[in-house]
């Protein structure tokens, strides 16, 4: 049964209205998670001294020293604990000069690059957060001389930490006394790991589990991160940020640790995110590793790419699309403190900012952002309709359902294990230029799974079947895939953002449309021309059931993508899902 | 003889006893993902283990040496410098897929910067191949590679300098200078 032409109108009016009112409703009930706390905050320091730790199988031993912001007086409690560590970045300093060695000489001071997040720890601590960041300047120092560059250090660092936190929190200790006692829940800590400092988290989170530690690991997050091993976080929120003009981890490798999460392990816990954040470089969520913002060591990296100054997106030329710094520290604060007061501190007000059902929050400072959702593997949470991750499901979805396709080519897998091609572009393409295939430093594994599929004409189609058992899915909030506009194809006018329509049908016959384009952004031609970029990068399409109408959300009998807005393109796609917030 | 690695080697040696206890722990140390050699067992409990830290802190022999001043390119690069080490005991390690007991190794040095500290290692080649992953000195100014294998080190080889995927060829700098040994290799006989 068709919808009348009339009816489609006023269906379509309704929807539009829908759909405005919804953002708009989401937006007004969405607080922003980075604005200042009722909370004041003292920061401290404490130093135990430069080489008092020895990371087992490392060449030195190293500081542990941190900063500490918490909520001043501490009259509540206990408090979530948030725990970051920063990235490889030199060591010490004299003047101007920036040196690597550990300690430092007598005539330097250390390089203090674990203050240079002070301003995510200063908001977070003022909305009732105590939050420890590390500094790791020893590691730095030695990290390339050890096979793992430092990672199994980092996470014994960490675990180290902690343990001080313990002592602080049972009996007191020096330089604190017994002001922390009682004031610690080590059933909700958070950590943050930039750059090498990610991987750090990461295997930290492995490490953690692997003691059988009462520490409670409840939310990762990786920032600009190296993925030299391919450590995976289960069973723990996992959200990963990835500056689009990073210069240094210029290949955002970062993206395998939101990949190989995803299938890993079932009835997986965790929630996964992604923050693409266009026009970002890799330093400037450091303030210590911003130009003008400290003496010695600091760079805009987006200058380590050859040519890289004339890029349209990440240059530095006129009409360029990057962030200042302080746009830039404005994503870290808005998406770290959304996922660590998400998923540490319970305030789940914050997950529409972390699924895509909210726009970035104020304190962003840019809405030129993508983010990406994996949904807990759980029945209530996530239904996946095609995870194309072989062969099989070009034919069959990993429903049962039949697929099928007309007038696509090509129309095959990419990037995932062996038959498919390493990459989804041509060697013609750099690696460094897709994140989600990018070769690892010390792992052979392969990337994520994608169908590779293009169209030259209007009505093309690509069509999932749900069979039965699977059809009602009224109570989901979302259907929703990872998709990238293949910038390499020439099906894609340059600069022009695609286009196409998801169609559901219920078991009457009718069917409800609704153009990617009006609910994401997510089909954007990845801009730039040098270097790293553009990119293919999966970003999730989150379109809202309540979009489609019409229809009947309880017997529904297949999505179909309809490319039925232009007359060619191609795209990369994956996990295509029913998904609704953790 | 040229000793190199001054700073590090005052503190080192001091260093190396301490560290020797400890040493089965983290003998995987040499690796580093070479491309070329990797050390023949990540795992062994040799104590003895010579590790790449040791390797960098030890005396070498210079088999050759470019001459240039002048800083080249993205990378910043001037210069190089090729140094045979004798290890205090023989070492196994893998060169080209085969398990070899070696009693030298060879550190090539591009000279130049100051080179940034990056989360992406730097990787040198020589011609089309990725000697392996570079560490830094202390004052920023040399990155080096240790390989075992001689035969790596082409006469008239173009050096180069890159940061991240060994298998990326596109951002590399160039050395102004080919690779000179003029004779004077030794090797691992």
């Amino acid at each position: 049964m068709k919808i009348s032409r009339i009816n489609h109108l006023i269906a379509l009016a309704f929807l539009m209205f829908l759909s405005l009112a919804g953002a708009t409703a989401t937006r007004a009930q969405t607080p922003d998670p980075g604005t200042t706390g009722p909370n004041l905050v003292t920061r401290e320091e404490y130093n135990f001294g430069n080489s008092v730790f020895r990371p087992v199988g490392f060449p030195i031993s190293v500081e542990v020293r941190a900063s500490v912001h918490y909520p001043t007086g501490l009259a509540n409690g206990p408090y979530p604990i948030i725990v970051f560590l920063h990235g490889r970045h030199a060591t010490c300093y004299r003047n101007s000069t920036a040196t690597l060695r550990w300690p430092c000489l007598n005539n330097e001071q250390p390089i203090p690059s674990f203050q240079g997040y002070d301003y995510i720890a200063q908001t977070l601590a003022s909305n009732g957060y105590i939050v420890v960041s590390i500094s790791a300047n020893g590691i730095n120092a030695y990290d390339n001389n050890v096979s793992d560059y430092g990672m199994q250090a980092r996470a014994e660092l960490i675990q180290h930490h902690l343990g001080r936190w313990s002592t602080f929190n049972t009996t007191g200790a020096a330089p604190f006394g017994t002001k922390f006692i009682g004031k610690i829940d080590f059933t909700k800590i958070g950590t943050m790991g930039h750059s090498r400092g990610g991987e750090g988290v990461v295997k930290h989170y492995n490490y953690n589990a692997s003691l059988g530690s009462t520490y409670t690991v409840k939310a990762v997050l990786p920032l600009a991160p190296v993925d030299f091993g391919r450590p995976v976080v289960n069973n723990a929120a996992l959200e990963v940020i990835l500056p689009y003009c990073d210069g240094d981890v210029s290949d955002n490798q970062g993206a395998h640790f939101y990949d190989d999460a995803r299938y890993n392990v079932a009835g997986d816990t965790g929630a996964k995110h992604t923050v693409q954040v266009m026009g970002a470089n890799h330093n400037y969520y450091n303030t210590v590793w911003t130009p003008g913002m400290f003496a010695a060591g600091t760079a805009d990296d987006w200058g380590y790419v050859t040519g890289g100054s004339v890029d349209g997106h990440c240059g530095t030329g006129a009409g360029n699309k990057r962030l200042t710094s302080a746009q830039q520290r404005g994503t870290g604060l808005a998406y770290l403190s959304a996922f660590m007061r998400a998923y540490v501190g319970g305030e789940t007000q914050f997950l529409p900012l972390l699924t895509g059902a909210a726009p970035p929050p104020a304190s962003a400072q840019t809405t030129n952002l993508h983010v990406s959702y994996h949904a807990p593997d759980a029945a209530a949470k996530r239904r996946d309709v095609n995870r194309l991750l072989d062969a099989t499901n070009l034919t069959t979805n990993t429903l049962g359902g039949a697929t099928t396709q007309s007038g696509l080519t090509p129309h095959d897998l990419c990037g995932g294990a062996s038959p498919q091609p390493q990459h989804c572009l041509p060697a013609t393409q750099s690696t460094a230029r897709q994140p989600h295939t990018v070769a690892s430093a010390l792992s052979t594994k392969r990337g994520a799974s994608q169908l590779r599929t293009g169209w030259g004409a209007f009505g093309s189609s690509y069509t999932n079947d749900l069979p039965l058992g699977s059809r009602d899915v009224s109570a989901f909030q979302a259907l929703q895939f990872r998709v990238s506009v293949n910038y390499n194809d020439l099906r894609n006018p340059s600069n022009t953002a695609q286009n196409f329509s998801v169609v559901l049908t219920d078991g009457t016959g009718a069917t409800s449309s609704v153009r990617v384009g009006d609910v994401s952004t997510a089909l954007f031609f990845p801009p730039g021309t040098v270097g790293p970029v553009p990119k293919v990068f999966l970003n999730t399409v989150r379109v809202p059931l309540t979009s489609f109408t019409g229809i009947n959300l309880s017997d529904i009998r297949s999505v179909k993508f309809s490319f039925d807005q232009t007359g060619q393109g191609a795209l990369l796609v994956t996990d295509l899902a029913f998904a609704s917030a953790p | 003889m040229r000793l190199v690695y001054n700073d590090r080697r005052r503190r080192g040696w001091k260093n190396i006893l301490l560290t020797t206890s400890f040493l089965f722990l983290f003998s995987a140390c040499g690796s580093l993902a070479l491309a070329q050699d990797t050390p023949a067992n990540d795992t062994t409990t040799n104590q003895e283990e010579v590790t790449l830290s040791d390797i960098l802190k030890l005396e070498g022999r210079v088999l050759g040496e470019g001459t240039n001043t002048k800083t080249v390119g993205q990378h910043k690069v001037k210069s190089y410098r090729v140094e045979e080490v004798t290890l205090p005991r023989m070492k196994e390690v893998r060169i080209k897929g085969e398990t070899r007991s070696v009693g030298k190794a060879f550190r090539l040095t591009i000279k130049g910067g100051p080179f940034p500290v990056r989360a992406m290692p730097a990787v040198i080649w020589l011609d089309e191949t990725a000697i392996g992953y570079g560490i830094e000195n202390e004052d920023l100014n040399e990155i080096t590679v240790v390989t075992y294998d001689e035969s790596a080190l082409a006469e008239g080889a173009t050096i180069y300098l890159s940061y991240g995927d060994k298998k990326n060829k596109e951002d590399r700098t160039a050395l102004p200078e080919k690779l000179k040994l003029g004779g004077a290799k030794g090797g691992n006989q």
